[in-house]
């Protein structure tokens, strides 16, 4: 793996917690910093709260107690500061979430004009751009559903990468696709980590996380476990619970 | 699933049963029921011929259908208007506007119409919509503007009490298309929510552009039927002198005693505003299906 030139902190994370209303605690005293251009692999059992942790980034679940900070920007009460950081994160879910009203090419243009008020021309330009970045461009007119999940997440991305995020977020990106469609998406995203995207992966794919990442995170029960780059990490766990998790997986 | 189009020998012996029962009822009409027939008398009734201004009329029976159709046409648009209003109310993360939303459904859906009805015209027509004057104002109005009035809503004099029938079956229907508005929204997958809200776009953008689009999509055959509904709830305005089909029905009914002749023409008109219906909600239905195929 080439050296990567990391900046300075993007996202602070300190010490928070988040119980669901059924009593579940999905976070526990959860802290972590990640840099700008850091590839991030969260792993760990399913019910974790990997996702529940990625989702607290950009506001769709609330924490109970601890601190986000985005670029300097607190993520409070304030709801021009939860617009704000949402509109520099990209998120893209397990199950692509496309909006199927619209065609490929309005998917991704939509936030563009309504958020960044970018005209039609513009909008339309950066959208092709991206959409042939992730290889969809000779199906900009059709509806999601005359996609393969494959592809369908690939314009989930290009719609995320449209409004040019600071970070990007994948939840589970590849869970629900067919084998052979995995490979098409996780390209699309060791693109992205190689152009220097801060990413933040929540992932089942170990293989895609040693080969991309540059800190793994093996969450369990609410808590972080472990952290440490993917060698230290996949090579040497430290944790009893992480050589477990790993040698069940792997 | 493809339904059978040929007959069995069961349809055939149902239908002709059914054959039977109504050469039955047609044998008691002639032979049992000493009834004065005069088809002859009905066509008047419809249109007829104005010898003094030497042109043709709408007779009685089809000024009553224009009303009906006012009346159905206003109403189906403000019902809509009330329906998704207090549908996105019913909705929203905001407590009181839960509530209203859900009061308002309430009193409507557990009152009969003809109670509101009454409540409306002599509350609210009376109360409310006399003080304002609106036919004293449509009587100074110029007689090009008075005939645009009388062709959109009603005759200088009658546009009270047709705005207070229009006003309850809005209200009234409203109550249902609220409901129907509600189970369209809560239908949409929460994973939209999600996504347009990661997105950065506000509640407003994610309403006009994600949700709403997606959930009239969905409820267009509920909503039609709705529609048909409140065409055939039209007639109970009766009750309160608006003359619409039915009122016409029952005054032509009472002077002229044609009673079985005048009830087939009714039928058979309002069976032309509600059949074009059915038919769009079979079409929107099966559209529907093979688009979430």
């Amino acid at each position: 793996m080439t050296e990567k030139k990391f900046g300075d902190y993007i996202i602070n994370v300190d010490n928070i917690c988040k119980t669901f209303p059924n009593g579940v605690k999905a976070l526990c005293n959860f802290s972590t910093n990640i840099r700008r251009a850091e590839v991030v692999v969260v792993i760990g059992p399913s019910g974790s709260g990997k996702s529940t942790f990625l989702r607290c980034l950009n506001g769709l679940e609330e924490i109970d107690s601890g601190s986000i900070i985005f670029d300097g920007i607190p993520l409070d009460d304030d709801k021009k500061n939860r617009l704000k950081i949402r509109r520099e994160m990209g998120m893209v879910f397990q199950s692509f979430n496309l909006f199927p009203h619209m065609t490929v090419l309005e998917n991704v243009t939509l936030a563009q004009q309504l958020v960044r008020k970018s005209s039609a021309s513009v909008a339309k330009s950066v959208s092709m751009e991206l959409l042939e970045k992730v290889g969809i461009q000779d199906k900009v007119a059709s509806y999601p559903a005359q996609l393969s999940g494959g592809q369908q997440q690939r314009v989930a991305i290009a719609r995320a990468l449209a409004l040019k995020p600071k970070v990007m977020l994948f939840d589970e990106a590849t869970s629900a696709l067919d084998p052979e469609m995995i490979g098409e998406v996780l390209d699309v995203m060791k693109t992205l980590a190689n152009e220097g995207m801060t990413m933040i992966c929540v992932t089942h794919e170990l293989g895609f996380a040693r080969e991309v990442s540059d800190w793994v995170i093996f969450m369990d029960e609410g808590r972080i476990i472990e952290g440490g780059t993917a060698e230290e990490f996949f090579s040497a766990p430290k944790e009893e619970r992480t050589k477990g998790f790993l040698n069940q997986i792997l | 699933m493809r339904k059978k189009s040929s007959l069995t020998l069961t349809d055939l012996l149902i239908g002709s049963f059914l054959l039977l029962v109504c050469l039955f009822f047609v044998y008691r009409i002639k032979v049992g029921l000493n009834y004065n027939w005069a088809w002859d008398s009905i066509p008047q009734f419809i249109f007829r011929f104005d010898k003094e201004n030497n042109e043709w009329v709408s007779g009685i029976l089809m000024t009553g259908f224009y009303t009906t159709i006012r009346l159905s046409f206003w109403g189906i648009i403000l019902a809509t208007v009330f329906g998704v209003i207090s549908g996105i109310a019913k909705t929203s993360s905001i407590l009181f506007l839960r509530w209203l939303a859900t009061t308002y459904v309430e009193t409507m859906r557990n009152l009969p119409p003809l109670v509101i009805i009454f409540i409306a015209y002599f509350f609210v027509g009376d109360q409310l919509l006399s003080p304002l004057g609106i036919d004293d104002w449509a009587e100074t109005l110029s007689p090009a503007s008075q005939n645009i009035l009388s062709i959109l809503f009603a005759k200088p004099g009658y546009l009270t009490s047709f705005f207070a029938a229009l006003m309850t079956l809005a209200i009234f229907e409203g109550a249902y298309i609220t409901e129907i508005v509600r189970a369209g929204i809560e239908s949409i997958d929460k994973g939209q929510w999600e996504a347009s809200h990661a997105l950065g776009l506000t509640w407003y953008q994610q309403m006009r552009h994600i949700i709403l689009p997606q959930t009239f999509q969905r409820i267009m055959p509920p909503m039609a039927g709705q529609f048909i509904s409140l065409i055939k709830d039209s007639s109970i305005v009766s009750v309160i002198s608006i003359q619409e089909l039915c009122f016409q029905g029952i005054e032509l009914m009472t002077s002229t005693l044609h009673t079985i002749e005048i009830w087939t023409v009714v039928t058979l008109m309002y069976l032309t505003l509600t059949l074009p219906c059915s038919l769009l909600v079979e079409k929107l239905e099966t559209r529907l299906n093979l688009s979430l195929r």
